[in-house]
């Protein structure tokens, strides 16, 4: 969902206020205030997902056993599942397994553990692919966007990533497949499979990285040659750079965008969870053996083990790109690495 | 009276104004830009919702849910489809219509839910403070750390397709987004002098929230349902998309792009004409939003 | 003629806003003499600080400038930006108001002075380094070798002024604006920062431009004095004779800030004078004298007619259709 990010850019504006603000509380402190509720939303995102999951009517032995099923066999096989057990009870197996690295067996009868180990690398792999492409372009497309705001190429860059930022991904992926598939036939309209040779693999993950990283790209564009106009428009040390006589270019990339970075990457870390659903669909779409597409199937089958893995890994790679981008915020800003002895 | 002046002041002249150092073209292109950036946009959602909503009761549009099978996969411009028949023989101006509906309706309920409780989930949150906030915001934080879609899925899969349960799974996503954005316009505007002064003077909380936070945080929250209602529209057209929103055969722009799939190679075009409202319809409300945020001087 | 340093005429800074044309600067024209120190003095927003931007081309894109600024007889208005970098930071620099935002604050100290050094001569590395902690020492910051690796937000308010002034310093310029630049600091870091300004204007026999709204300042520190208001100067006269004994102010805006400035000689607890109502609004001016709406003393003509900038006694100009008697003193 390319635009669920707006919610979260939008949020991260107080964020970026709050880092600014940190100054002078030490930042191994913060980084352990910061583990310990991600500890607490990780748990919630679990218990959650578990009792949502519950809700759902408890029909699966019979979808597994036909419609014809003898009462008693459908008894016997939710007993053999754990799904005649009270909710809290099976909550707390599952916890247990998990505290103990083990997902458990999906409703199909395969082992999660593997599934994840197989399907993950294909989902991680997309979202870096997409994240990082996104990301160069739009630091390109920023800094020359902002050269000369209202200029031709700031004109330009805003009317493709407005376009970005309302494409709806599923609908951008067929105009992809489309044109990249089906008129010119450069790339595979299905990626079930991703090859061996890093060449399939950039054939298979490249339209479907390119339909949730134009989402991102937008974001992005938006946010860094926004935050550098401000800044160049704004702040005393862009005017004394300038006034020091360095070219444009170098205020811009060394004075302005340097300092934009520290609100990017706040953002970058913050979209992360938004990602997960537009990466389920586009998985969904392609085919791609990812655990998006397993998500969804999940979803459909009431397979709660295999949603909580899922969900769970997910909101793990959420929460640890938040941390990360605190860490990488509490290392690279002097501000906060040394702490702020006055103002 | 005035200190006698020297004979020059009187013999100078008085030096006429200076003239503009801005022609009045470029002043007046920027109003026209202005202007044209508020009202293209809103124009646009204007003639949408008329087409949508008041079009089908000038006009007898053929019906968007069933087709005849003899008509079907008629090319755009066809004489009585517009936009052409599906594979269904299905009316594709009509889906459109219909679908159109169906997206305004469920994202402006979404949206309005969204302000209502997010807003005041936000506004108890950030003005009492204390554990109230503490509790509050980590319920918002869980559910924004939650993939939404997954909620939205999950409740879709339980309660069955539905036009008001998709509003309902929908609503998980705006609760939350819009609690945190009021959240945090409120914890800015109580770190205002103007609120000190009001709560020394003695105004009572709920009063404060009523007449110093609520007006003061409006035109921030317009701006962002406009995004938001664009958001709602996508993600409407998600579950549609994957099966789990509008039941077929009723009509929605989702539902036309799963269908359009099915045939992408051979006619793209059921696949594009829906994601053009689609992309058309949110870029309309995006542009609608930056210019009144422009207006307004949002941040 | 040719020894004036920097000779501004009709000088005229627009900016667009909301569709309307807001007048900054208003036909300013002053001279500057080598080593000298003129004080531009004005409310916020009376257009002193563009009209300095205005002369250094750092105004944004735009904006539109009009009129003639000349350094040594070189036109600076109207060069491309790429002409005005070789007089930006060698010939003119600037020090702003408030050191703890003009300072980069992600970037060390030394950095930014090497930065400016580099960017005018080809020096190496090593020496751009040397010649940084040279000049930490001459705007007197103790262990400057430790400082150079430092970055701002551990440095104290007065340090920051001067690594700010170390940088406008980097190439010996010959104009140095200050733009408030004493006003964020507490008073005796003022006065040493001012201090240390005169010491290095004689030193190295600079020009300063001081911006101000404190007519203190400008008294005590300044040769020539010029006094704006809604981006016209309104009067114009050495400090000597509107300062000195028997002081020679004719404009009530003069008179307004002069009176704003604390004394010792007032008694204690008496309320200090301040000037009245509001700047107007820069994109609606009224026909008139700008300051008639605020004047004391304003007549139907102050409303009606706007009075110009003239010579009315010798070196001393001023804009008004009723001047004070005896320089105006209450």
């Amino acid at each position: 969902m390319a635009l669920v990010q707006q919610i979260q850019l939008q949020t991260g504006a107080g964020a970026r206020g709050g880092v600014r603000r940190l100054t002078g509380s030490p930042a191994l402190r913060m980084v352990g205030r910061r583990l310990i509720a991600a500890v607490f939303v990780l748990w919630g995102v679990t218990f959650l997902t578990f009792a949502v999951m519950s809700a759902l009517p408890n029909d699966t032995a019979q979808a597994i056993l036909g419609l014809h099923a003898t009462q008693a066999a459908v008894a016997q096989l939710n007993k053999t599942l754990g799904l005649d057990q009270p909710f809290w009870q099976r909550y707390w197996t599952w916890l247990d397994g998990v505290l103990h690295g083990n997902f458990g067996t999906s409703l199909l009868g395969l082992n999660i553990n593997h599934e994840l180990a197989t399907h993950l690398p294909v989902t991680l792999l997309l979202l870096a692919y997409a994240l990082v492409v996104s990301l160069v372009l739009a630091i390109i497309v920023a800094v020359l966007a902002a050269r000369r705001p209202n200029g031709v190429m700031d004109r330009i860059s805003l009317g493709i990533s407005m376009l970005g930022l309302s494409a709806a991904p599923y609908a951008f992926a067929f105009l992809l497949i489309i044109v990249f598939a089906v008129k010119l036939p450069w790339f595979p309209v299905i990626s079930d499979s991703l090859g061996s040779t890093p060449l399939s693999y950039f054939k298979a993950l490249t339209l479907p990285a390119a339909s949730l990283g134009f989402g991102l790209f937008a974001i992005y564009t938006r946010l860094l040659r926004a935050d550098m106009v401000e800044q160049m428009q704004r702040e005393d040390y862009i005017v004394t750079a300038k006034a020091k006589g360095l070219t444009p270019w170098r205020v811009l990339i060394r004075h302005a965008l340097r300092n934009s970075m520290f609100t990017l990457i706040t953002v970058v870390g913050l979209n992360l969870g938004g990602l997960v659903g537009a990466a389920a669909i586009i998985e969904t779409i392609f085919e791609l053996p990812g655990i998006g597409n397993d998500l969804l199937t999940g979803i459909g089958d009431h397979d709660t083990a295999l949603v909580e893995a899922i969900v769970l890994v997910f909101a793990l790679v959420t929460v640890l790109g938040n941390l990360l981008a605190d860490l990488a915020y509490t290392v690279l800003d002097p501000r906060i690495r040394y702490g702020s002895s006055n103002s | 009276m005035a200190v006698p002046t020297p004979d020059v002041t009187l013999a100078t002249p008085i030096p006429p104004p200076l003239p503009s150092l801005v022609n009045n073209r470029r002043l007046r292109t920027q109003r026209l830009g202005r202007t044209l950036r508020l009202w293209v946009p809103g124009g646009f959602l204007i003639l949408m919702l008329a087409m949508c909503f008041v079009w089908p009761l000038i006009y007898t549009l053929p019906s968007s849910e069933n087709g005849n099978i003899i008509y079907s996969s008629e090319p755009p411009f066809s004489p009585g489809h517009i936009l052409g028949t599906n594979q269904l023989g299905v009316d594709v101006f009509s889906q459109i219509v219909y679908g159109g509906q169906v997206a305004f309706e469920v994202s402006v309920s979404v949206t309005i839910i969204g302000i209502v409780v997010g807003g005041a989930i936000g506004v108890t949150a950030a003005f009492f403070g204390g554990w109230i906030d503490a509790v509050l915001s980590r319920v918002l934080d869980v559910l924004i750390a939650f993939p939404a879609l997954v909620l939205a899925l999950v409740i879709a899969e339980g309660l069955g397709p539905s036009e008001p349960h998709v509003i309902l799974a929908l609503s998980v996503f705006a609760v939350p987004a819009l609690g945190r954005v009021v959240r945090g316009a409120t914890l800015t505007l109580r770190a205002l002098p103007f609120m000190t002064a009001a709560r020394l003077a003695g105004t009572r909380g709920w009063r404060i929230i009523v007449r110093h936070i609520v007006p003061n945080i409006v035109p921030g929250i317009v701006t962002f349902s406009l995004l938001g209602i664009g958001i709602v529209i996508i993600l409407e057209g998600a579950l549609d998309f994957l099966g789990y929103g509008i039941p077929l055969p009723e009509a929605s722009w989702g539902s036309m792009i799963a269908q359009g799939q099915q045939v992408l190679t051979a006619q793209p075009e059921y696949v594009l004409i829906p994601s053009i409202f689609l992309l058309v319809t949110v870029v309309a409300l995006n542009m609608l939003g930056d210019a009144l945020r422009e207006r307004w001087g949002v941040r | 003629m040719t020894d004036v340093l920097l000779q501004v005429d009709d000088l005229r800074v627009s900016f667009v806003v909301g569709g309307r044309e807001l007048r900054a600067v208003d036909g300013v024209s002053f001279s500057v003499d080598p080593g000298r120190t003129l004080a531009i003095i004005g409310e916020s927003g009376s257009g002193k600080t563009v009209c300095c931007r205005a002369i250094m081309g750092l105004l944004p894109l735009g904006t539109a400038i009009g009129g003639s600024a000349r350094l040594r007889g070189a036109e600076l208005i109207g060069l491309s930006d790429a002409e005005l970098r070789k007089h930006r930071g060698s010939d003119i620099a600037m020090v702003f108001q408030d050191p703890a935002r003009s300072l980069n604050p992600t970037m060390r100290v030394g950095v930014q002075i090497t930065e400016a050094i580099r960017t005018h001569r080809k020096v190496s590395r090593h020496e751009a380094q040397t010649q940084a902690i040279e000049l930490l020492r001459l705007v007197r910051i103790p262990a400057a070798e430790r400082r150079f690796h430092e970055y701002p937000h551990q440095l104290s308010g007065g340090m920051r002024q001067r690594v700010v002034i170390a940088i406008a310093l980097a190439c010996r310029p010959k104009l140095l604006m200050a733009d408030e630049a004493t006003t964020s600091l507490d008073v005796t870091t003022q006065a040493q920062i001012m201090e240390l300004l005169l010491e290095l204007q004689h030193e190295l026999d600079m020009a300063l431009i001081l911006i101000s709204h404190d007519m203190g300042l400008a008294a005590s520190y300044a040769d020539e004095v010029i006094v704006m208001y809604a981006g016209k100067i309104v009067e114009q006269a050495p400090a000597l004779r509107l300062f000195g004994a028997g002081g020679a102010v004719r404009m009530r805006y003069t008179r307004a800030l002069l009176d704003a400035v604390p004394h010792l000689e007032r008694p204690a607890h008496s309320p200090l004078p301040i000037v009245g109502g509001r700047p107007p609004d820069p994109t609606a001016l009224p026909p008139g004298c700008s300051f008639a709406p605020r004047c004391g003393s304003a007549a139907d003509d102050c409303v009606a007619k706007a009075p110009a900038l003239l010579e009315h006694a010798p070196n001393h100009r001023w804009a008004c259709w009723h001047p004070c008697e005896n320089g105006g003193a209450a």
